[in-house]
């Protein structure tokens, strides 16, 4: 039996040491040391030995086991790192091609914007696309009068009320949903409204029919202009960086009274001029105001005790400005090779 | 709208420190962005006046001519194609390296092998007009190499005004109107307008006057002014009325037609001049359904009861307030004219200018609501003016005055602490009178801390009704800029969080950061035309009344169309596409958003979908199962059941073979099927594409309403795993047969298949299924032997019930 297996051993070591490759390696394993292998047929033995010997003999194999299976290692250690040794590695070769997915550039500036206002305690609301005329404009303070209104500019539905008047739009701005939400949650008030609008124009590289917007809006007793102001200032400064400047003007909006646009240093330029703000170091980006009182009374929120401040940026510019993007068309495209940039 | 910087220093005195680009930023900052500043001497730079001293035939063109013309300094060679150049002429010769009102260039060059150093210019090369016919011939007071500019004594400065952000305010789309402005801006008098017409008139007494007007529609012509001027003289306009006309952009024609526009861009009031001779008298009515007129512009217009017209009676003369009729048109030889300032309805003449596509000066003005009592004050003006190129001219009526507008007394009151509550600082008592004073506001009382305020009536129209107006006012002349900001003081709440938009943004970016699809926004609208090809019902889709075009008239009811378009779009550029979408689609049923707070009438049915293509690559309809079971299973739970099951209606546009429904234990969420070959066929698609789309709002409901997730401890005893095949009928669903695996005993914690066989070795009807069924207990080691026992049952009961057969590996 002793002898058995220091011939066990013997041959094993003598056949490993002229092992050259892998596949003879593995021959031997199968035959020595696997569990149909000799050494186990010999050990499979011990149990006719009388328990003395059997002790003996089996500490014994023991050791051997241990030893030829430690040699085997070594060995296949050795003949892992030689094979790696021999052939050249060009390290410098690329990595797996792995298809990429890419998000819509509006959707990151959206998120983005998202977050900012979150940050600051604002609700993030939505509302339908299609929307009716009382929410679109005469709620806001247009009239039916207004020119706004005219067929041009808004995407009707072809469907008339009991006036005969086409009473469903496609909405032109998120500011219906200044009402709505003035409706369901009264005041105080602090939302952002994010979406798809739609405004009946042809396209070109700088005209959509159908584009995004964010407005914001913040109702509260006391608020006033130099809040709104403030509120802008950081805003852009989010956006565009810390030393960034804010210029507002007066202009009109039917919801808003007063009502003022805002321009941002150029971030490109820092505000020294370039092909991007047409060299006046400024970019127009919102438009805003102080909440008309006609519009609060429409989201039955009184005038008297509550004002509140509005302003909407269009997303679609701002993610032009952002990525440099020149053709308002691409968003809705659909065109892989300017989707995989983002 | 271009407006002239010497024509406001008519009105406004403005300090001569103060440089024309300041003028300029002050309006901006303000009144109304000036988007442009042109200084006409600078127009002209490198234009001079040269006198042609030949004119020979161009060797290689017949119709092009070569001219030797002098500049004074110099005699040039200058090609020029004009049909009217002749020796002797004093023309203007842009020189080279002059830049044109126009835009163009001038280089030297060489026109059909000959050598040109300049251009003979026409009056559109110049900015001067619409004519290319000919070469402009100066008059005989040109001076052989004087610049044009001093020649047409063009010393002007011309402000580009933004028209279009003045839709509230008519008074600003005049000259008198902005030099208002300025002179609240720079605190400077403004000359009273009246000053300007102080020659004194004699009208016809009411006796005496023939001129009949009558004004049936009093609502559409709140107010109608007229005068009959005879002894007058059609002539070509004097120099300074043509230098402003062509400052503002506006074509000189002859000094009746010209002082009209003179007067508008000046007041804002439109005028318009009859052939006394062609009117009989002057009838306002609404136009008869398919009465025609032909406009100044020789075009035929075809109106509608809504439509004003101006009459004698019987024939249109002129559509109200938008453009005169040809019939009576000032003509050489007119000698009597009426004159016509009216005040019509904003929102008819917009309708009207709409409808017609025809938008004029003074459709521009009209549709802003313009004052009323600007009728006699623009009349007035007129006839002082005129009498400079007419002298001898004697008014044959009364100034007859139609004034049907209704009479407003318009005050507001200014409560002082209200006004700087609302700016959010104190604005001076003084600075707030004094702005509101320049502007033309009266203040009636100015007690205490309230003032009493009357609107001049040019603001009174629609722009300024409350104190919130007022308060714009105080603020854009205190200056925005001024403003100190100061961030406001609210109370920490928290606000309600919008879970519908996380799990957009969820879902977005499982699709786009872990399954490689792109995001795809596409249009809200579809046409007839994708739908057929797409083989999709669309009677019930909601049409929009104005679409844009015929591949945009209705309203989408599902995202397969769009993301169609995507595959198209892009099948040529990559091997393997993937696209999803998040948008809305429209149902022609009542949905549950209100109309409007006073009626119960609902908005038409809107939900989102989520919508997925995969298109070229193998086994795209397995890929997106997976890819939906994962996005699923991550946003419920890993234990979420995500079947697919037979669909009981296949849209349209789906191969019957491969469609299924999409169900989330027993809820169907969605459909997802390979594109047929008809309808690929038909879109243009070249690759094989499986398109999915699940209803968002109601996969929202159920992630709304599963269950938290828990986590559980994993099993400590070992598993075994058994591998069966089984040989059945082809029609047997694997779902069918994975239900009975997995039911049939709690020991049996899972199922996976394998392998999915039919073909040589297998009847044809029959297909082979081969699963690896995982053991595990909670509790203990499971035994060989328990395991076979359950295995053997498990195989009995499946031969038993789908007359299945175990299959040998």
């Amino acid at each position: 039996m002793k002898n058995k297996l220091e011939k066990l051993r013997a041959d094993f070591l003598q056949e490993l040491g002229q092992v050259k490759n892998s596949e003879y390696l593995r021959e031997l394993e199968l035959k020595y040391l696997s569990r149909k292998g000799e050494l186990s047929l010999i050990m499979g033995e011990l149990k006719d030995l009388s328990v003395d010997l059997r002790r003996e003999v089996g500490e014994l194999a023991n050791k051997i086991k241990v030893e030829l299976q430690t040699r085997f290692e070594e060995v296949s250690r050795q003949l892992a790192e030689g094979s790696i040794k021999k052939e050249l590695i060009d390290v410098t070769l690329p990595g797996e091609t792995l298809a990429d997915g890419h998000l819509s550039p509006i959707t990151l500036v959206q998120n983005e914007l998202e977050d900012l206002f979150n940050s600051l305690g604002f609700m993030i609301l939505d509302g339908p696309e299609l929307e009716s005329d009382y929410y679109n404009f005469t709620a806001l303070n247009m009239p039916p009068t207004h020119p706004a209104r005219d067929m041009q500019d808004t995407f009707y539905l072809d469907h008339k009320n009991k006036e005969g008047q086409y009473d469903l739009v496609m909405r032109t701005q998120t500011s219906p949903v200044q009402i709505r939400s003035m409706q369901k949650y009264g005041a105080p008030l602090k939302a952002i409204i994010p979406g798809r609008c739609f405004r009946c124009e042809a396209t070109d590289a700088r005209h959509e029919h159908t584009f995004y917007q964010v407005e914001g809006i913040m109702i509260d007793k006391n608020i006033n202009f130099s809040h709104l102001k403030s509120l802008l200032e950081i805003v852009g400064q989010r956006l565009f960086g810390a030393g960034t400047k804010l210029r507002m003007r007066p202009k009109f909006f039917p919801f808003v009274e007063p009502g003022n646009n805002g321009e941002y240093t150029c971030f490109l330029c820092q505000g020294k001029g370039c092909r991007v703000c047409k060299y006046t170091g400024w970019l127009e980006i919102v438009g805003a105001g102080l909440i008309h009182p006609d519009v609060l009374r429409a989201g039955g929120i009184d005038p008297e005790v509550y004002s509140g401040l509005a302003f909407g940026f269009g997303l679609n510019r701002l993610a032009m400005l952002k990525y440099n993007i020149s053709d308002v068309r691409l968003f809705n495209s659909g065109d892989l090779k300017f989707l995989e940039q983002f | 709208m271009y407006i002239s910087l010497n024509w406001l220093k008519d009105f406004v005195k403005i300090p001569t420190k103060i440089k024309p680009e300041e003028i300029a930023a002050g309006l901006t900052s303000h009144t109304v962005e000036v988007e442009g500043l042109v200084k006409q001497e600078e127009q002209y730079k490198q234009v001079v006046v040269g006198q042609v001293l030949e004119v020979n035939k161009h060797p290689n063109a017949d119709r092009l001519r070569v001219t030797l013309v002098d500049v004074k300094k110099k005699k040039l060679t200058i090609v020029c194609g004009a049909p009217n150049v002749a020796v002797g002429q004093f023309v203007p010769v842009a020189l080279v390296g002059a830049n044109l009102p126009n835009g163009l260039e001038i280089k030297e060059s060489e026109i059909r092998g000959v050598k040109s150093e300049g251009m003979i210019c026409a009056e559109d090369e110049l900015g001067l007009g619409k004519n290319h016919e000919g070469i402009i011939v100066l008059k005989e007071n040109a001076k052989l190499g004087q610049l044009f500019a001093d020649y047409l004594k063009a010393n002007d400065i011309i402000l580009e005004v933004d028209n279009k952000s003045l839709s509230n305010r008519p008074d600003l789309l005049s000259h008198y109107g902005l030099a208002r402005e300025l002179s609240a801006i720079f605190d400077s008098p403004l000359k009273p307008y009246e000053k300007f017409f102080n020659t004194k008139f004699t009208f016809l007494s009411a006796k005496e006057n023939k001129l009949e007007i009558k004004v049936e529609d009093k609502k559409l012509c709140p107010r109608y002014t007229a005068v009959q001027i005879d002894n007058i003289k059609v002539l070509e306009s004097p120099a300074w009325l043509k230098e402003r006309l062509i400052a503002v952009g506006q074509r000189p024609i002859n000094n009746i037609v010209d002082l009209t526009n003179y007067v508008m861009w000046e007041c804002g009031q439109p005028l318009h001049a009859f052939d006394a001779a062609q009117v009989r008298k002057i009838v306002v009515r609404r136009a008869t359904k398919g009465e025609v007129i032909e406009t100044l512009d020789e075009k035929e217009r075809i109106l509608i009861e809504s439509d004003l017209l101006i009459t004698d009676g019987k024939k249109p003369l002129a559509l109200a307030g938008i453009m005169g009729g040809r019939n009576s048109e000032i003509n050489l030889a007119t000698a009597s004219l009426v004159l016509e300032s009216a005040n019509f309805l904003a929102t008819s003449i917009r309708q009207t200018a709409q409808r017609l596509g025809l938008r004029t000066e003074a459709s521009l003005r009209f549709e802003k609501s313009l004052d009323p009592n600007l009728t006699p004050l623009a009349v007035k003006r007129f006839l002082a003016l005129l009498k400079e190129t007419c002298p001898d001219l004697k008014i044959a009526s009364a100034l007859v005055d139609l004034n049907h507008a209704p009479d407003k007394k318009n005050e507001i009151n200014l409560d002082l602490s209200w006004l700087n509550n609302k700016i959010g600082q104190a604005i001076p008592r003084e600075q707030v009178v004094n702005s509101l004073k320049k502007l033309g506001f009266t203040i009636i009382s100015d007690a205490n801390e309230e003032l009493k305020i009357a609107i001049p009536s040019w603001r009174a129209t629609k722009d300024i009704s409350t104190r919130e107006d007022l308060a714009e006012e105080v603020l854009r002349l205190f200056g925005y800029d001024n403003i100190v900001s100061q961030l406001p003081v609210a109370t920490l709440n928290l606000p309600e969080l919008n879970k519908e938009r996380l799990l957009e943004r969820k879902i977005k970016n499982i699709l786009s950061l872990k399954y490689a699809l792109n995001e795809a926004y596409n249009y809200s609208f579809v046409g007839a035309d994708q739908l057929k090809k797409l083989n999709i019902e669309f009677f019930n889709y909601l049409p929009l009344a104005n679409p844009l075009s015929d591949l945009q008239t209705l309203l989408r009811q599902s995202l397969i169309p769009g993301l169609v378009s995507n595959v198209k779009t892009n099948q040529a550029k990559v091997d393997n596409l993937g696209f999803f979408e998040l948008g809305s689609v429209f149902f022609n049923a009542p949905g549950n958003i209100r109309k409007d707070a006073t009626t119960e009438d609902m908005l038409p049915y809107q939900e989102k979908h989520l919508g997925l293509v995969l298109a070229g690559g193998a086994d795209l309809f397995g890929r997106l199962k997976g890819i939906i079971n994962n996005l699923l299973q991550m946003l419920m739970s890993r234990a979420t059941e995500v079947t697919f099951l037979p669909l009981e209606i296949i849209p349209g546009w789906a191969d019957k073979r491969m469609a299924a429904q999409i169900m989330v234990g027993s809820k169907e969420i969605g459909t997802i099927a390979l594109l047929d070959t008809v309808s690929a066929n038909n879109s243009n698609i070249k690759k094989p594409s499986v398109l999915a789309e699940i209803n968002f709002n109601v996969l929202m409901g159920l992630i709304l309403a599963s269950p938290s997730r828990l986590a559980h401890e994993a099993s400590k005893y070992p598993s075994v795993i058994r591998d069966l095949a089984f040989v059945l009928d082809a029609k047997i669903l694997y779902n069918d047969l994975k239900k009975e695996l997995v039911e049939f005993n709690p020991l049996i914690k899972g199922i996976e298949i394998f392998d999915v066989y039919s073909g040589d070795k297998l009847p044809s009807d029959k297909k082979s299924l081969a699963f690896h069924v995982t053991f595990q207990s909670d509790d203990r080691t499971l035994t060989t032997g328990e395991v076979d026992k359950i295995q053997t049952d498990l195989v009995a009961q499946i031969v038993n019930k789908f007359e299945a057969q175990l299959r040998d590996f």
